[in-house]
């Protein structure tokens, strides 16, 4: 069905050329699935989106191969012509179903939209279909739902409306591109088996772009390993995985955590307890009304949590999306203002400080954020970013600050000679490195991590959890570790807190609590996990 | 490479960079050469012109430019070359001082009133609001009348309206930045308003700031003339390259270089600007240029 022949595909950039695809071979047949896993730059993405002419040219090229889909080569057709391909014989999913839909459009007329640009049919007739898609995708009340815009879907919702509108003019290919990245795993689950289910009763051919590779076992039949544009390892699903011949899928393959925290726990009792948090509430208000303001709504962000944690532990909070774990290291923090409650660290209400102390006791917690390409200031030399809190604090000399800095990017792994680089020079991991050397600058007692790892790739996972454990025993942390990614948290955690809508319901030691999970909540968030 | 030696000041690397980055890009370059050569000209204006700004020859009239007066006379038989000259002297002043006075103001505004938000946010731009609602032209003709005509005012006048544009601008930015994780971190190091707007804030949002900037110089130039023509500023028979454009426009189809001229000297002057601006823009970005 389609054939890919030595696909070359290279971007002009200020620094030369880089070549994206390197002589890409691989073939797909009707109803077959095939995974394409690869780290973030391997190229994955690059050649599935040159299929369809969908890179930006310039910078990019296609310098050379063949891709045949029913025997007719896509690379050298003009633009309409690919158009004709582009939804109706191939169609698309993209990671991010927010930004993937129109806002300001209603879904019916994206929908509509869609099909008639394929097919000839009346509106009346488009509307009918549009309505049957989403019924497909297992959206119920479609009628009254399908007036709806984007927004006033769920992130879960909003995916399955994406595949609705990938599937409606029947195509035969369909290129899913990390299609549950941006998922919670529960609602990950249910959309890889619509996927499945679907690809399934269509007869459909999927090509999945995936970083997982739990997903991708769970979905492929085949598996093409791709390393810097170049595919170095294909198989069978079966093989890839219990076989891999190359270094690269080893590697890959051995980043994937199964196993425990291969740590004992150092956590100390004392009195009072490290952090003890009690009958916390933090709400969020939305005001109305055009001149007197008046509340619309609360949403119950962290709602009456009390927990204690001792010194040196390391513990981790799950929860999907909008339960509040984030919420509550924020909190903690103190960069959301709460309603109620107490949070003593040491004994010590953070809650009651005057703005002067809260400032000085900020250095006892730190926190290292998700996105490691929007927390650090892009305009900060990677020196000024870590020599700033020492100077804040008085940590540090203008005499000494040099040293101390070379010292933090000794701890985190880094080369001292980046020193004076910029952030936008280092990759995703580095980064994330930078940012855990100025949360451990102030030689903090408590970190609180949100998610840490979640936007890196998992070799370089890997790598930041092992640093996290170094440091944490090096420095005596107490580690607070918000996370969606349940074999992350088995790997890193002491014990586990589960939350759920702004509510603690489980918590445990971590073996014990994956072992032995006793409320439902946490049997579903286990259970989603894609298995290798 | 031993880093250890290198220097010590923090926040100046990024001024460093930018400097060595502006070097590289000609256009910029070209723009500033040109704006420092038109400084030095105002400056030394007394010494260099050619006749005085005021000295008229009623006989001679309007004549196009010839060996004795390169850019030709006014009506009244004035140097035109003389009287640009002495015009730059005014025009780049206000341009610069008042320019820079109200990026002052509408930065540090817009970036405090963005930061903190809430209440403070909402009692600083209705401020800005209201001077904005308030009449341009009725506020110059009360100043005139209260204080009586100089320069410091018209500083003060111009200073007065532009810094509210630039400060909507700059907290429009600021509320989109301040959501950002860095913001944030600095927060949760313990940093101080002040120092996150100046360290953190300010240095982010410069693209657009030095963009309006550009923009503001020109207009602000312009914005002269009129005011002069109130009563507030500058008077004849002295000269600025906005009242001699705006006198040029009268007599455009008879003595077209009245206008051309001091037309010419804006014009370059507000290519230059945008020129350095464009390249101040790149060279303030690390993002932009790949060392």
């Amino acid at each position: 069905m389609l054939s890919v022949k030595n696909l070359r595909v290279v971007f002009n950039t200020r620094n030369g050329t880089t070549v994206a695809v390197d002589d890409l071979s691989f073939e797909l047949n009707a109803g077959e699935v095939v995974a394409i896993v690869g780290e973030s730059g391997s190229g994955k993405s690059v050649a599935c989106y040159s299929l369809l002419g969908l890179i930006p040219m310039p910078p990019g090229r296609i310098e050379g191969g063949a891709a045949e889909f029913y025997g007719k080569d896509l690379l050298p057709m003009s633009e309409p012509e690919l158009r004709c391909v582009r939804g109706n014989k191939i169609a698309m999913i993209f990671q991010d179903p927010m930004t993937s839909l129109n806002p300001y459009m209603r879904v019916a007329d994206q929908l509509i939209e869609t099909i008639r640009q394929h097919k000839s049919m009346s509106k009346q007739d488009a509307h009918q279909k549009a309505i049957q898609a989403l019924l497909e995708v297992g959206i119920r009340d479609a009628e009254a739902r399908i007036n709806d815009y984007p927004h006033q879907f769920s992130g879960g919702m909003r995916q399955r409306v994406m595949i609705a509108m990938a599937l409606i003019a029947e195509p035969e290919l369909l290129i899913a591109d990390e299609p549950t990245t941006a998922l919670d795993v529960t609602v990950q689950a249910q959309i890889l088996a619509l996927i499945k289910n679907l690809q399934v009763t269509r007869k459909l051919a999927v090509i999945f772009i995936t970083h997982d590779l739990g997903v991708a076992a769970q979905m492929a039949d085949h598996v093409l390993v791709m390393e810097k544009g170049i595919l170095v390892e294909q198989g069978t699903t079966e093989n890839i995985f219990k076989h891999p011949q190359h270094a690269y899928t080893r590697k890959l393959l051995s980043a994937v955590l199964t196993t425990t925290k291969p740590t004992p726990s150092l956590a100390q009792h004392t009195e009072p307890p490290f952090l003890h948090i009690a009958h916390l509430n933090t709400w969020f208000t939305q005001y109305g009304g055009a001149f007197i303001k008046r509340v619309v709504s609360r949403i119950k962000g962290v709602d009456d949590i009390s927990l204690t944690i001792q010194r040196g532990e390391i513990v981790g909070i799950v929860g999907e999306s909008g339960s509040g774990k984030s919420t509550l290291g924020r909190s903690i923090m103190r960069l959301v203002d709460t309603q109620s409650g107490e949070i003593l660290l040491e004994g010590k209400n953070l809650l009651a400080l005057s703005e002067t102390d809260l400032k000085k006791s900020r250095r006892d917690f730190q926190m290292i954020f998700q996105d490691p390409y929007a927390s650090l200031n892009p305009r900060m030399t990677v020196f000024d970013t870590l020599a700033e809190p020492l100077l804040v604090h008085g940590l540090a000399t203008p005499q000494t600050v040099v040293e101390q800095v070379n010292e933090l990017m000794d701890d985190v792994g880094l080369d001292r000679r980046f020193i004076r680089k910029y952030p936008h020079e280092f990759s995703g991991g580095q980064r994330q490195r930078i940012a855990i050397a100025r949360a451990v600058a102030l030689k903090p007692k408590l970190i609180i991590a949100d998610e840490p790892v979640s936007a890196l790739d998992v070799t370089i996972r890997a790598q930041i959890l092992t640093l996290l454990l170094q440091l944490t025993q090096k420095h005596q942390l107490t580690m607070l570790f918000i996370s969606h990614d349940m074999s992350v948290v088995r790997y890193l955690c002491d014990r586990v807190l589960v939350m759920q809508k702004g509510k603690l319901v489980e918590q445990g030691a971590t073996e014990d609590l994956f072992t032995n999970p006793k409320e439902a909540y946490t049997q579903q968030l286990l259970a989603a996990i894609p298995k290798l | 490479m031993n880093t250890s030696n290198m220097p010590l000041e923090k926040g100046t690397s990024l001024a460093q960079d930018a400097f060595r980055r502006l070097r590289k890009n000609k256009m910029a370059v070209f723009g500033l050469f040109v704006l420092v050569f038109f400084i030095v000209i105002a400056l030394t204006t007394p010494w260099l012109a050619p006749y005085t700004y005021d000295g008229q020859n009623l006989e001679l009239g309007a004549v196009p430019p010839s060996a004795q007066h390169w850019l030709g006379t006014d009506t009244l038989g004035r140097d035109q070359l003389t009287r640009i000259m002495y015009g730059s002297r005014v025009s780049l002043m206000v341009g610069f001082i008042a320019t820079a006075v109200a990026l002052l103001i509408g930065v540090l505004w817009g970036a405090t009133a963005g930061f903190l938000g809430g209440r403070v946010d909402a009692i600083m731009m209705r401020l800005v609001d209201v001077l904005y609602a308030l009449p341009f032209t009725i506020f110059i003709v009360l100043l005139t009348v209260i204080f009586g005509s100089s320069m410091l005012l018209l500083f003060l006048a111009i200073g007065a309206v532009e810094w509210l544009t630039m400060a909507r601008i700059v907290r429009g930015q600021v509320l989109t930045i301040k959501q950002q994780e860095f913001v944030e971190a600095a927060i949760s190091m313990g940093l101080s308003p002040w120092q996150i707007i100046t360290r953190h804030l300010i240095p982010n949002v410069i693209g657009p700031i030095i963009v309006y900037t550009t923009l503001t110089i020109p207009s602000v130039i312009l914005l002269e003339s009129f005011l002069s023509f109130l009563g507030l500023g500058i008077q004849p028979p002295q000269s600025s390259w906005g009242s001699l454009i705006s006198g040029g426009v009268e007599t455009m189809e008879e003595y077209p270089w009245l206008l051309i001229f001091p037309g010419l000297a804006l014009s370059i002057t507000l290519f230059s600007l945008n020129f350095l601006g464009d390249g101040l823009r790149d060279a303030l970005d690390p993002r932009a240029s790949k060392d």
